[in-house]
């Protein structure tokens, strides 16, 4: 059983102009994310993978194509879905406690002690129930993030796009905050799509990794990583077929685009 | 920045000197080598000062004072700040407003006095209207500033969370720019009260401002000396409560 929504893009491109000139960023992407799926997109550096993201979530207006989710035209961010910002110090609010920020994320309704009950039990799914009362400012940048983890849980979403959300923490903190999105998309099921340029971060994460191009960016391939579930950040990474896609992934992304 | 230790014995040292310059005066006064009738000696504005306050006659001429800058001020303020917001928001909004702006922004608000006394006389209207004007631009620049400022992940975020435009308006944008919206509410503060006192003294015909002028015209120079020491201790215990407010809303703020 999923809770998790389709996502369909489909001939979807971006056009930017920049003082007369245009550039084409992303050029005819169609791709089908299937309901409780974990795909992640990797691409080269600078090949337009958060506009391709801000795209599907509806941030963005696209040049040409269609995004639908479940069918429906995305135009506007949609209900159901929830973003997680890679600048994690940017994205919670400075002048609200844990709670409140977590809060932020609850749908209206419920009491003052329901939607109390609801924060403290989001926070305690992230190891962050004695923070509560805290300020964002007051965390390090992996706790922030895992508010931010949180605040997305609480608004109970279908859907969840990642922007390079571990890009700008440690590299423990990393481990930790994929053995908990691991453990709690196992649980729940939503649907993710996940941009990152960290190969092995998407495969112990996705179920398939869509590999992008340089600019204008279109999907080059889509690999399934048919890795058993459930995974675990240490000996996941041991298994002979995660080496054997980490070593293709790698070879495929560092070898020098084609006209450059 | 100094520790609390020598904070204090700061704050000891500063009350030394304006003592001893009162002393300096009342003695100075005391043997004639100042003249009386220009500066009654520190003693007798005292006395007037504790007669101003047992007596009563404190409250009314404050309070006219005080209601009329906290009128305008408050009025002047949220208007400026709803004005800021959609300007910052709205680039078509901006566009139309900002030249009109322009024109009035620079000027010195006092000479509008004149004009202002032609169409709305010398009443309450007119004292409003002027408080307002000095109030409302501060304010208004640096709303815009904050707004603008406002980092576009928080907008985003908020977008995400199925806010709308009033909610993103209500829980992002305004508590965002609330520290560049006190800035631009601290500057109108102290400029509030230059207009109502200068106001007062042009057009009065109450409150601190036409008292001071009125006991100077009357020669009542030691009663003229204790209401200006009356508006100076308003003055600073206004930037007090102004400050207190501050550190109370913007203690998240690194700025």
């Amino acid at each position: 059983m999923t809770i998790g929504c389709a996502l369909t893009l489909s001939g979807v491109s971006k056009t930017f102009s920049q003082g007369g000139n245009s550039v084409r960023a992303i050029d005819n992407i169609d791709l089908d994310v299937t309901p409780g799926e974990f795909l992640s997109v990797v691409g080269p550096s600078g090949c337009g993978k958060s506009t391709f993201l801000q795209i599907a979530a509806g941030l963005q207006s696209a040049s040409g194509g269609s995004v639908t989710l479940d069918g429906n035209a995305v135009s506007g961010p949609p209900d159901g879905m929830v973003y997680l910002f890679q600048q994690y110090d940017r994205s919670l609010m400075p002048w609200r406690t844990v709670l409140r920020n977590v809060a932020f994320g609850l749908k209206d309704g419920g009491s003052r002690a329901e939607r109390h009950a609801a924060c403290m039990e989001y926070l305690n799914m992230v190891g962050l129930k004695d923070f509560a009362d805290q300020y964002p400012w007051q965390l390090s940048g992996g706790m922030q993030q895992r508010v931010a983890i949180a605040r997305a849980l609480a608004a109970e979403p279908r859907i969840l796009l990642l922007d390079e959300p571990f890009s700008s923490v440690d590299a423990l903190t990393r481990s930790d905050l994929h053995q908990l999105v691991l453990r709690l998309w196992e649980e729940r099921r939503f649907t993710a799509i996940m941009v990152t340029h960290d190969v092995d971060e998407a495969i112990l994460l996705s179920d398939r990794i869509a590999v992008l191009s340089h600019r204008p960016s279109r999907i080059r391939e889509s690999i399934p990583t048919d890795l058993p579930r459930p995974r675990d950040r240490i000996t996941t990474p041991e298994l002979p077929r995660f080496l054997e896609l980490r070593h293709y992934l790698l070879e495929t992304l560092t070898k020098r685009p084609e006209h450059a | 920045m100094p520790s609390r230790a020598t904070n204090l014995s700061g704050y000891a040292a500063g009350i030394l000197l304006p003592a001893a310059f009162l002393l300096l005066l009342e003695v100075l006064i005391g043997n004639g080598a100042i003249n009386r009738a220009l500066v009654p000696p520190p003693s007798a504005i005292w006395d007037e000062l504790v007669y101003i306050i047992s007596s009563g006659s404190l409250w009314q001429p404050m309070g006219q004072t005080l209601r009329l800058l906290a009128t305008a001020y408050v009025a002047a303020s949220l208007l400026a700040i709803g004005v800021g917001i959609l300007m910052g928001r709205s680039r078509a909004i901006y566009n139309l407003f900002e030249p009109l702006l322009e024109v009035i922004r620079p000027l010195p608000k006092p000479a509008l006095l004149p004009p202002l006394i032609l169409f709305l006389g010398i009443g309450d209207p007119m004292k409003l209207v002027i408080v307002g004007l000095a109030v409302f631009f501060p304010v208004l620049i640096n709303t815009i500033q904050g707004v603008t400022g406002v980092d576009p992940v928080l907008v985003n975020v908020a977008r995400t969370f199925g806010q709308n435009p009033r909610q993103i308006a209500l829980k992002v944008i305004l508590p965002a720019a609330l520290p560049f919206i006190f800035t631009g509410l601290r500057i109108s503060l102290g400029l509030g009260l230059i207009l109502v006192v200068v106001a007062e003294m042009l057009a009065g015909t109450g409150g601190i401002g036409y008292l001071i002028v009125d006991m100077q015209r009357t020669f009542q120079v030691t009663s003229m000396y204790a209401w200006l020491f009356i508006l100076a201790t308003l003055g600073f215990l206004l930037n007090f409560a102004f400050e207190q407010v501050e550190k109370r809303l913007l203690f998240w703020s690194r700025r």
